[in-house]
């Protein structure tokens, strides 16, 4: 019998990497399923492509990494590959790629063309993750950036309504998804898609973020399971409940006669932000480090995504305030003033940045138009 | 899992309830010549002497303090040998042969309470000195130097949490001599004058629950009462135990006696109830032996200076001995790891815990942000353990690492297996230099 010296400690808790990476992968297929269901060919074509461009970057990268050191002397191919890929490549190199592919997948519009499905992928997985050395130094989301590349550079390519049997679109010349509606000022058309089919994603918009309900059981799983921060979903879901209750007000005191809390459940169920805070806002590489931080983290995401949605004259809210809100993590985790501890300035922080944009949205919907006249 | 770490996996129920086995005469006993706090000795016996038990046979010599060494048995002192000690160490054991008489020295004697009543803070700091009474729950911090304060102290605490896990020495102790504990929790008061103690004990402790409600009824009016707290870890950590018995939250570094509070381990107060009752340095301790690496995980009352690998045999032996072990003296959280089983039982050690090596596949950080959650004193090992990665002094400092205690939760509550303490240690080298 042999034995060893450790340092203390001498136990590990029983959670792993590995595991938190499955149950966002468990989380995400009812989504996943869903979609398939409602576009088949559409999903598989996207998933199957993003799928083999993410893990297949990874791949090449890890191989890229492990490049021999020139030392004069001629090494066969296979002694190379086991230089470069023992015990570098593991199923954590398999695991995250592919979450980024579904929720790539599942963020890509269902009318986007198969380049932009290539191009986007192919950005997200070098451009968002691996120039900055793979998994755990990542500063973006790897799916957003990618979503979000391809919509800036091949939207108008986009197609607004791909045939299914879920649902038909009522006029393909003229029907825009139901967030082009709440864009520039057309509050009063909101109405035009049922809440229910807005649960159900009986709506044109993305290949997978479009039904609430399976990414709602989602979002629980991983609650459950402790595998995403419930502070800042929390914090997320709280402060866009908050500042488009606000702008509800005041597009009912304009007298359009919009009940706010419509307009609030309207706005919680389009577009990506349930997906978003479920999935891409919470993952654990991105998002700052201590609990006061997430708060405040969330907080500012939701800020950008109501600003964006409200008054921008982009789409993708969502993706580009999760974009922002990832710029803003590492700011947040500085050392000068990151810490675990709650203090009285945190919570003022936290305040103003909720009062100050819901002022912000009150005083452009309702006086907007005497600013500009 | 991304979550607050409190609770540690533990198989105290299982063994707290198995009675200590007496194992107090083994043929040889060793005491330390040196230790953590005292690194040269002077001896005043020779080879072949016959020793009596509790005679001073020798003086540690430390930069701020003397330690006298007492002999644990009576018996010949046979030479030296060398042996590991708890501090992992090889250092020079004093080898008492053992001549099963115990007889006891002519220091020994037995106070009559009259006597002690007369005892003033400077006559039993005195003792305590004499005796070489120091802190058994794991410090070693000297215990005279406790009642050497000047501050006037309003409330003892008696530590006897034991909120590490696997470790049940004291909890043995607590329902085997609860006499004792009361006894020296008298005396403790009586030094400092104070009207009010609180034995802290975990809440889930139900055993030493009924017993001390039952024997402080026969106690009415001492001021003692029982504290149950919190069963998490690290509730024993004094400022966590203050905070959560008395409701006074300490300032990092901050003495408790600053703010009338001064508090001992339960086996420090039994061995100062030994002290002042028959003038005797601890001979005697509980220590358990414990671990998946054991057959039979026991509860021992051993003599100070016992061979470990004499009670390996009494627990049968090792489990899968084709295996590679890990020995640990203390809690498997804080505990040091000694490279063989050829060590001495010293005072402080508690429990002697026998794991499997596990290998724990690291995987890079995620920044889940559980050991910053979990972090009992508020810092960010993860951001700690990046500042030293790249050496970055400032930002080390920055960081406050020697705030850290050192409990161990950063690398237990770690998702990525990440050995997270032993890079805040280094922080701590490069936080003084």
């Amino acid at each position: 019998m042999t034995i060893v010296k450790e340092s203390a400690p001498h136990l590990r808790r029983k959670a792993s990497v590995t595991r938190m990476m499955v149950d966002v992968l468990i989380a995400l297929a009812p989504t996943l399923i869903f979609s398939f269901v409602v576009y088949p060919i559409k999903t598989l074509i996207t998933y199957v492509i993003s799928l083999a461009i993410m893990i297949g970057a990874e791949f090449v990268y890890v191989g890229l990494r492990g490049i021999m050191p020139k030392d004069g002397q001629k090494h066969s191919f296979k002694e190379r590959f086991t230089y470069a890929y023992k015990g570098k490549y593991n199923q954590n190199n398999i695991i995250t790629p592919a979450i980024s592919a579904v929720i790539f997948t599942l963020i890509m519009p269902a009318g986007a063309p198969i380049y932009a499905v290539i191009v986007g992928a192919f950005v997200g997985i070098v451009f968002g993750k691996l120039v900055f050395g793979g998994l755990g130094s990542n500063i973006f989301n790897p799916a957003a950036v990618g979503m979000v590349f391809a919509k800036i550079c091949f939207g108008s390519q986009y197609v607004t309504y791909v045939p299914t049997w879920y649902y038909e679109g009522t006029d393909v010349v003229t029907s825009a998804t139901p967030l082009g509606y709440i864009n520039n000022g057309a509050y009063a058309s909101i109405g035009n898609y049922d809440l229910f089919d807005l649960f159900f994603g009986r709506i044109p918009g993305a290949l997978g973020e479009v039904y609430k309900i399976t990414i709602i059981i989602g979002l629980i799983y991983l609650l459950v399971r402790r595998s995403a921060d419930f502070r800042i979903v929390v914090s997320y879901l709280g402060t866009f409940s908050i500042l488009m209750l606000v702008a509800g007000l005041s597009v009912m005191g304009l007298g359009t006669g919009i009940n706010p809390f419509m307009f609030l459940l309207y706005n919680l169920l389009s577009g990506g932000v349930l997906f978003g805070a479920a999935f891409m806002l919470t993952d654990p590489v991105t998002s700052p480090i201590n609990a006061p931080s997430r708060w405040i983290y969330g907080i500012i995401a939701a800020v950008a995504t109501v600003f964006i949605r409200l008054f921008a004259a982009l789409p993708e809210g969502v993706g580009f305030s999760i974009l922002i809100a990832n710029m803003v993590a590492c700011v947040l985790d500085h050392y000068e003033w990151s810490s675990s501890r709650y203090t009285w300035k945190k919570f003022l922080t936290m305040g103003l940045l909720i009062v100050i944009p819901a002022l912000v949205t009150f005083l452009v919907i309702y006086y907007g138009d005497t600013f500009n006249g | 899992m991304i979550a607050k770490t409190r609770h540690i996996k533990d198989t105290k129920k299982l063994i707290g309830s198995l009675p200590a086995v007496r194992y107090v005469d083994p043929k040889y006993l060793y005491a330390a010549t040196t230790n953590a706090r005292c690194n040269s000795f002077e001896l005043y016996i020779k080879e072949g002497e016959h020793v009596n038990c509790c005679q001073p046979i020798g003086m540690r010599h430390g930069p701020f303090f003397d330690q006298p060494i007492h002999s644990p048995c009576s018996g010949t002192f046979v030479g030296f040998e060398k042996h590991y000690h708890r501090n992992g160490k090889l250092i020079d054991f004093i080898k008492i042969e053992n001549d099963f008489k115990d007889t006891f020295d002519k220091s020994c004697f037995k106070r009559t309470p009259e006597e002690i009543a007369k005892l003033t803070k400077e006559d039993i700091t005195n003792i305590v000195k004499d005796c070489a009474l120091v802190g058994l729950g794991g410090s070693s911090f000297p215990t005279y130097v406790k009642f050497q304060t000047q501050k006037k102290i309003d409330i003892i605490l008696i530590n006897a949490i034991e909120c590490e896990p696997y470790i049940t020495a004291d909890h043995r102790l607590m329902l085997e001599f609860p006499n004792r504990v009361i006894d020296g929790i008298k005396y403790a008061m009586q030094a400092f004058d104070c009207k009010k103690a609180y034995i802290c004990i975990k809440s889930k402790y139900k055993d030493i629950k009924t017993v001390y409600e039952q024997l402080l009824k026969e106690h009415e009016g001492s001021g003692i009462e029982l504290c149950c707290v919190g069963n998490y870890y690290p509730q024993g950590w004094e400022v966590e135990m203050i905070k959560n018995a008395t409701g006074i939250q300490l300032n990092p570094g901050e003495l408790p006696s600053n703010r009338g509070i001064i508090d001992f381990n339960v086996s420090t107060i039994v061995g100062l109830y030994k002290a002042i009752k028959y003038n005797m340095p601890v001979v005697k301790r509980f220590v358990t032996v414990t671990g998946d690496g054991i057959n039979f995980p026991k509860n021992f009352r051993v003599r100070v200076g016992t061979s470990i690998k004499d009670l390996i045999p009494l627990c049968e032996g090792y489990k899968n001995p084709d295996k590679e072990k890990v020995f640990i003296l203390g809690g498997p959280m804080m505990g040091a790891s000694v490279p063989s089983d050829d060590c001495i039982i010293t005072k402080t050690v508690t429990s002697i815990i026998i794991f499997d090596k596990m290998e724990f596949k690291e995987e890079p950080c995620v920044r889940c942000g559980s050991c910053v959650l979990s972090c009992p004193v508020h810092l960010e090992p993860v951001q700690i353990m990046n500042a030293v990665k790249v050496a970055d002094k400032e930002r080390i400092k920055k960081l406050n690492p020697l705030k850290c205690i050192e409990c161990g939760l950063c690398a237990y509550s770690c998702t990525s297996k990440i050995q997270v303490t032993d890079y805040i240690r280094k922080a701590k080298i490069f936080a003084k230099l």
